[in-house]
């Protein structure tokens, strides 16, 4: 009697034990298990971003409910993380990341490498989701070198020309679409005064300005297999002589000696006549310095039309719990109706062609075809640390074109070689 | 018999109660003393450990023993980074100490508001680094309120050539509070008759202080050159806040701290930056080891 309760007992605990595991193996494996219909998923998923301004935490808020309203099992916190590079490092080594957050298109490279993104292809074709309505450039910003998904853009901005229109009808200019014409531009603005205090064009001592004028020489940093660096060249050292003879003919001031933060700045306080600034100068203008009347171009052309796109993903942690549900938020806030909500105020613009966005910012979007991702190679930020170093010497005068390129060129270099580490 | 009996007895209980004091003693030091291992010794051989790696976010990627220490050797920045921290704190110690010495000299003085200078001399150590800095931005700005009283349009923290002394300048003035406290304590300790003696042989205020509070702040000396240049050599709030994680303009404000941040956060190569911490490290730790060489010997006589 006593030995069969006991095989009892095992038989239970045994069929106990295995339905655990089976249960367990399920969880595990939802990447094997059949797609769940957007609707029948449920639970509860972290997001993470980082809060630019008040107005953009409030319309991310906006979107989080709508989104729990269209899905309303699954629960979405948000966090929003501040130093943001620094504290996502944090959760990915404790393996306790936020399962759907930001990734800008400059540490893509690294965090793609680290392998703490989730590569998105086999959601793709489970879910059938269709990718083409991506502006193709930005979607690529988030591809591996084999091509594999790691990120939706959810937003953008190129850069553009900002004029302030009384400057420019007192001088009697017209928006300039050449290198040369920006050139006669500027000698004009220069010649009738018509910016006092001021210089008529604001320059950054920034790569991140100066590399549009690059692509628009047909220069580049790298080449496009990311295998070489192109950096000591012809067409970036005229491109960058071209920048540098701006400022120093006195054409244009850099944001430091026009007594500014930054040129959005010298446009506001009218120091400077013409500036080079992306989508984020609108909403700052429009809080800031609303009686400066201004007007925006898409930039001038040298050899070709160039331009950089300053873009960001949601992306899903590898080691995300619940990986389903991240998806369903995913397509949602990068989808149609989620990004219709996000770009509604004109805090940034939309990365699907199929989202219009509003007015006035034809001469961004106009960059779309060509607007080359703000990104290089992993372990590229020691190069551009230098690179922006070694410009700034550029500009005190202390270091030569040639010199800084060469020096840069030895850097990308050296860390190609080394695989990014 | 019965004598070395109780002899034994009390050499029995006398060791019986020195290793109970001593249990009791290694119990109220256990808990701090395990905190200092967890949070100080360990990371600090963690990190020794990691320099020896490749080391990605996730963890280990492969071991490359000395790789990381020979890439340090050849690499530019960092020595570029050594040299304008080993500069700062050349320039920042002698001034902090002899300004918090100054200070400590005058609020020693019986004079009216004295609590109030104390205070107010203080203050600025109390104060966030990083806020401190992010207000000097703006004070330093090249029409800012500094440039207002001078009359230049310097762009003090824009230039290469000034924005390292600009970030000196206010660390010294920020961190002399700190010296102004130790140089205190240490002046109380010096007993008035001494000053009573000097007065009566005739000696002068600025005699007096040099010939006798001087040296016999010794201790002070010691103490308060070894914290100051030991913060000094960790310089990283101002120097990252101010050339906004970039060490520019031209490298001016790539200090060592800087560096082996950016190597870390933006590089996610922790290996290496192991690797720098722990050779600043040594750099630290020789410098202490040469002052105390230099002071060590230092006894109120």
């Amino acid at each position: 009697m006593k030995r069969r309760m006991r095989t009892v007992w095992l038989v239970a605990a045994c069929a106990l034990f295995a339905s655990v595991l089976a249960g367990g193996a399920q969880s595990r494996s939802d990447v094997a298990a059949a797609p769940l219909a957007p609707d029948a998923v449920s639970g509860n998923i972290v997001l993470a971003h980082w809060a630019s301004s008040p107005t953009e935490t409030a319309l991310l808020k906006q979107v989080i409910q709508s989104f729990e309203r269209r899905y309303p099992r699954i629960q979405v916190t948000r966090r929003a993380l501040d130093p943001y590079p620094d504290s996502m490092l944090a959760q990915f080594a404790a393996r306790k990341p936020p399962d759907v957050f930001y990734v800008d298109s400059n540490v893509a490279p690294d965090w793609i490498k680290q392998g703490v993104l989730q590569p998105l292809n086999s959601y793709i074709a489970r879910y059938k989701f269709n990718t083409k309505p991506f502006y193709p450039r930005l979607l690529s910003a988030f591809r591996d070198s084999k091509g594999r998904i790691y990120g939706f853009p959810k937003d953008w901005s190129p850069l553009a020309m900002q004029i302030n229109t009384s400057m420019a009808a007192r001088a009697g200019i017209r928006a300039p679409q050449t290198w040369a014409q920006l050139n006669t531009v500027a000698d004009r603005l220069r010649a009738t005064n018509a910016v006092p205090g001021g210089r008529p064009i604001c320059l950054a001592a920034d790569w991140a300005r100066l590399l549009a004028f690059v692509y628009q020489n047909k220069g580049s940093f790298l080449n496009a297999a990311k295998t070489r660096a192109t950096v000591n060249t012809v067409a970036v050292r005229r491109a960058t002589e071209f920048y540098v003879g701006l400022l120093r003919r006195g054409l244009a001031g850099t944001p430091a000696q026009l007594g500014v933060g930054w040129c959005g700045e010298a446009l506001g306080k009218e120091k400077a006549a013409i500036v080079f600034e992306g989508n984020w100068v609108l909403p700052f203008m429009a809080e800031q310095f609303t009686s400066v009347n201004f007007s925006n171009h898409p930039m001038p052309m040298g050899r070709q039309k160039g331009n950089l796109a300053f873009t960001v993903s949601y992306s899903m942690a590898k080691d995300s719990k619940n990986k389903n549900a991240a998806w369903v938020l995913l397509t949602y806030l990068t989808g149609k109706q989620g990004m219709r909500t996000w770009t509604s105020k004109g805090l940034a613009l939309p990365s699907r062609s199929d989202v219009k966005p509003v007015a006035g910012r034809g001469p961004f979007l106009a960059a779309a075809p060509y607007a080359r991702a703000w990104q290089f190679a992993p372990g590229f930020n020691r190069v551009m640390t230098v690179a922006g170093n070694e410009l700034s010497a550029v500009f005190e005068e202390k270091q030569t074109i040639a010199g800084m390129l060469t020096k840069i060129q030895a850097e990308a270099t050296a860390t190609l070689r080394r695989g990014g580490r | 018999m019965a004598v070395e009996a109780t002899t034994g007895g009390r050499l029995e209980s006398a060791r019986s109660a020195r290793v109970k004091e001593a249990f009791v003693g290694y119990g109220f030091v256990l808990v701090p003393m395990g905190v200092f291992l967890v949070f100080f010794i360990f990371p600090i051989l963690y990190a020794v450990y990691i320099s020896f790696h490749d080391w990605g976010v996730l963890g280990k990627v492969s071991t490359v023993g000395l790789d990381n220490y020979s890439l340090l050797l050849e690499d530019d920045l960092f020595w570029r980074a050594i040299k304008n921290t080993l500069y700062y704190t050349a320039g920042v110690v002698p001034v902090q100490v002899a300004l918090g010495l100054f200070m400590a000299v005058i609020v020693n003085n019986a004079i009216r508001f004295r609590t109030f200078f104390r205070a107010a001399f203080y203050f600025p150590s109390l104060a966030s680094s990083a806020a401190i800095t992010a207000i000097a931005i703006y004070i330093l700005n090249a029409d800012g309120l500094v440039n207002a009283v001078t009359g230049s349009n310097q762009p003090w923290l824009g230039d290469s050539d000034t924005a390292l002394e600009s970030i000196m300048g206010l660390n010294a003035w920020t961190t002399s509070g700190t010296i102004m406290l130790f140089y205190l304590a240490a002046l109380q300790a010096i007993p008035t008759d001494v000053y009573e003696a000097a007065a009566i042989d005739g000696a002068g205020a600025w005699r007096t202080f040099w010939k006798i509070t001087f040296p016999l702040l010794k201790p002070g000396h010691f103490f308060v050159l070894v914290l100051s240049i030991i913060g000094s050599l960790k310089v990283f709030d101002q120097a990252f806040i101010v050339s906004g994680g970039s060490g520019g303009p031209n490298y001016s404000t790539l200090t060592a701290v800087v560096y082996l941040y950016q190597t870390a956060i933006q590089d996610v190569d922790f290996g290496y930056a192991a690797a720098m911490g722990v050779a600043l490290f040594a750099l630290i730790f020789t410098a202490t080891l040469i002052q105390r060489l230099l002071f060590g010997k230092a006894e109120i006589s």
